[in-house]
């Protein structure tokens, strides 16, 4: 039996859509478009809570727009004046899409195929049902605590209600198994988001293994979760949060793959790439892991003899490329055990890396890691014993729509594979249009927060697969911090508002104004130093190379 | 320009012909305008304008105009009421216009029509807007816009409103009304909108310039010539 007084409206009967009714409210019981409203109906004889999300409201009685012919005096003097009463004289009509039932069985929605009649009252969804039903949470009643569940991620609570009142919890397996998307332009809140989710994951009912990527060093206050005593567990355990910056990066040369090699030289000849990947193969066939340039080069002078231009040539590009770079060692390499271990997030720190190097050590390291993720999985020896979950930020450097990148191949085989070696990967972009497609759909739950640029929204709309017209229509007016989660670890789309972060956030635009007012009075305390006269010598050069 | 106009022509009016001692109107002393004959329905009534021969001081003719408000005496359960009331249409009759037959008319009598010239009369639609009640000393009070729910009389007398008692009907609560409106748009018809573009003109010129009340009137007179001329295809 229903109880009257929750009733915010009457259905008025079925809409233009299959899925869509019309029903009616008075102007005091404002709905809000997005807003999760129940009904029920009877399905095999049982009566169900069937939700269903408003999705557009417009006034069907309300005063005449004659009304508000002049700005100065309100339209309820005029209506007053003429005797027209203007207590509850607007109506709204709104459009509804039903979303299901909550079929206890299958732990997600049913839709009843079936309308509401005329006449049903509807209500506003209660906060708990909306917690338990609307995550792909697996419950199996319709009305859980869900805060008493492990493995949730409690990322916000839902925009059209007041704050922290429905509060989503998402299960961090299903998102860390099929993939994480966090799309958002610059400024709306991407690393926030993720910051949320580094914390949950990392809180004593989930200890994570994560591996953050992160090229412009923006997760650096995530240390503070260490001490904190939100994320300290019962058993003592306490999250642990490394750091490494890019001195401590290192790719040994024998894990580069010929391609990765060919990518780095400079133009190679088609008789040096011969060379070169013939004396690669021999040297990767050999026990010994920690060669470098120089054994190659011994190596291919062996092949070819010592006096082949060819390898003369290659050795020139190879020292320069490879030697050169401290990026590459024979030997050193990032130890796996020490960057993934459960209970701990490493953030690698490659803001001092150029974009290329970035690219190579993440090839390599995510090569490693898959390696040894199957082989796990394939009861091998494996430094990897369980399952990780690699977030990138700017993840459209690591797996570009187009361009040459070497992590290209090895993302791509992650997200179509991962999820059954316990491989998570979550990208983090500013740009989706810049993103591979392959990639970029496969990931299976999305964060969507504002995008303003057309060809950003149409590569959603093109990847992903969750993404209904209803969600994209919102993603031009989400402000900073809103968003849109969807894909598999929601039964529904819905639209969020982030929490607060219990860590600072470190991410953020510098303080532009400050730092030039700062730098201007630096300068003004120097002592002038008088400039030599410049007396026109010699031509001017141009624009100088900076190199 | 337009408003200052009206308001001296509604003011001088009301100084000259209906209010002689300048303030306290006195409803027994108004003009009689006619007496109703005939109704339409309950709140649409037929008067018979006075002429020469029917009173002392028969209405002049802007005393009876389109748009005149007027009143008629009422007293119901000992207490004096007055039904207003508003003049939305005029009727010329003459029962010798289209009688066939010999005329009686000669080159050095240009004009002999025994007994009917008398007989020519104007007749006034009168619509009922409201009522009030009528005060010990001659004011009203209480106006409210409600429809009336007595009947008027055949041969009750139908007076001229002064400009006083028209603002103070019109007034509730220090706040200009006119909620009998759309009952008046539906009696008048075709000439709705002239009525009540009438009514607020005088309303309008009696009021102070500055009257915040002066600018709600402006909006619903918009409105009603807007509606009026959409109704009439011209936009």
């Amino acid at each position: 039996m229903t109880d009257r007084s929750d009733v915010v409206g009457t259905v008025a009967g079925p809409g233009d859509d299959p899925n869509e009714f019309v029903f009616v409210t008075p102007s005091d019981k404002s709905i809000k478009t997005g807003e999760f409203i129940t009904y029920t109906v009877s399905v095999e004889g049982e009566p169900r809570s069937v939700f269903a999300r408003v999705t557009n409201r417009e006034l069907i009685r309300g005063l005449p727009e004659g009304f508000l012919a002049d700005p100065e005096v309100g339209p309820e003097t005029v209506a007053a004046t003429l005797g027209v009463p203007t207590d509850d004289t607007e109506l709204y009509r709104l459009t509804a899409t039903v979303i299901g039932y909550y079929d206890t069985n299958m732990t997600t929605f049913a839709n009843p195929r079936q309308l509401p009649d005329p006449g049903t009252p509807l209500s506003i969804a209660p906060h708990q049902q909306l917690e338990t039903v609307l995550p792909n949470l697996g419950c199996e009643t319709d009305s859980t605590d869900v805060t008493t569940l492990d493995g949730v991620a409690h990322i916000g609570w839902l925009l059209n209600r007041p704050a922290e009142a429905t509060n989503l919890h998402i299960p961090i397996e299903e998102f860390a198994s099929t993939h994480l998307a966090i799309l958002a332009s610059t400024g709306s809140g991407k690393s926030y988001t993720a910051s949320v989710l580094i914390e949950e994951m990392m809180r004593p009912s989930s200890r994570a293994s994560l591996l953050v990527f992160d090229p412009h060093g923006e997760y650096d206050t995530l240390a503070e979760m260490q001490g904190e005593e939100a994320f300290q567990g019962a058993d003592g355990y306490e999250p642990s949060i490394e750091y490494y910056d890019p001195e401590r990066l290192r790719v040994r040369i024998s894990e580069l793959e010929i391609g990765d090699v060919m990518a780095i030289l400079d133009n190679p000849s088609n008789r040096m790439q011969e060379r070169l990947s013939t004396a690669w193969r021999a040297m990767q066939r050999q026990e010994s892991r920690t060669w470098g340039i120089d054994e190659l080069i011994a190596e291919m002078e062996r092949i070819y003899g010592d006096d082949d231009a060819s390898v003369g040539a290659l050795e020139w590009r190879l020292r320069r490329s490879i030697e050169r770079n401290d990026l590459f060692h024979p030997e050193e390499n990032v130890p796996l055990d020490e960057i993934v271990d459960p209970g701990q997030c490493t953030v690698l720190q490659m803001d001092t890396l150029d974009q290329w190097d970035q690219q190579l050590i993440t090839t390599v390291l995510l090569r490693r890691m898959y390696r040894e993720r199957l082989d796990d999985v394939r009861d091998r020896d494996s430094d990897i014993e369980h399952p990780i979950f690699a977030l990138f930020e700017e993840g459209h450097r690591f797996a570009p729509a187009s361009g040459e990148a070497p992590s290209l191949g090895i993302m791509r085989t992650i997200t179509s594979e991962g999820r059954k070696f316990g491989f998570g990967l979550g990208i983090i972009s500013q740009r989706p249009s810049k993103i591979d497609q392959d990639v970029l759909s496969q990931c299976g739950t999305q964060i969507s927060m504002q995008i303003k640029n057309p060809n950003d929204q149409d590569a959603i709309k093109n990847s992903v697969e969750a993404a209904g017209e209803d969600v994209l229509r919102e993603l031009p007016g989400l402000t900073p911090g809103q968003a849109v989660v969807s894909g598999d670890a929601m039964n529904t789309p819905a639209l969020i508002q982030v929490r607060q972060r219990r860590t600072p956030h470190g991410a953020g635009s510098r303080p532009v104004i400050e730092e030039w007012r700062e730098a201007y009075d630096e300068r003004q305390r120097e002592p002038t130093q008088s400039e030599s006269a410049d007396f026109a010598e010699g031509d001017s050069t141009g624009v100088q190379s900076l190199d | 320009m337009h408003r200052s106009t009206t308001r001296r022509q509604y003011g001088d009016e009301a100084m000259t012909d209906t209010l002689a001692d300048g303030d306290s109107p006195d409803l027994d002393s108004c003009v009689r305008i006619g007496s109703i004959v005939s109704s339409n329905s309950h709140l649409d009534y037929v008067a018979e304008v006075y002429k020469e021969r029917d009173c002392d001081r028969p209405p002049e003719l802007h005393e009876r105009e389109f748009g005149q408000p007027v009143f008629i005496k009422k007293t119901v359960d000992g207490t004096e009421h007055a039904v207003m009331g508003v003049i939305y249409d005029t009727q010329l009759v003459d029962p010798d216009q289209g009688r066939t037959g010999p005329r009686l008319a000669q080159d050095d009598q240009a004009q002999f029509t025994p007994g009917y010239i008398e007989e020519r009369t104007t007749l006034a639609g009168v619509a009922l807007l409201g009522t009030a009640e009528i005060a010990e000393d001659g004011t009203i009070q209480e106006p409210t816009h409600q429809m009336p729910r007595w009947t008027l009389e055949v041969e009750d007398t139908v007076f001229h409103c002064p400009d006083q008692v028209t603002v103070s009907f019109h007034t509730v609560d220090d706040q200009i009304q006119l909620a009998y409106m759309d009952r008046l748009l539906d009696i008048a018809g075709d000439l709705g909108s002239e009525v009540i573009v009438a009514l607020i003109d005088r309303l309008r010129g009696m009021l102070p310039e500055d009257d915040p009340n002066q600018r709600v009137l402006d909006v619903v007179e918009q409105n009603v010539q807007w509606q009026a001329r959409e109704q009439r295809g011209m936009v």
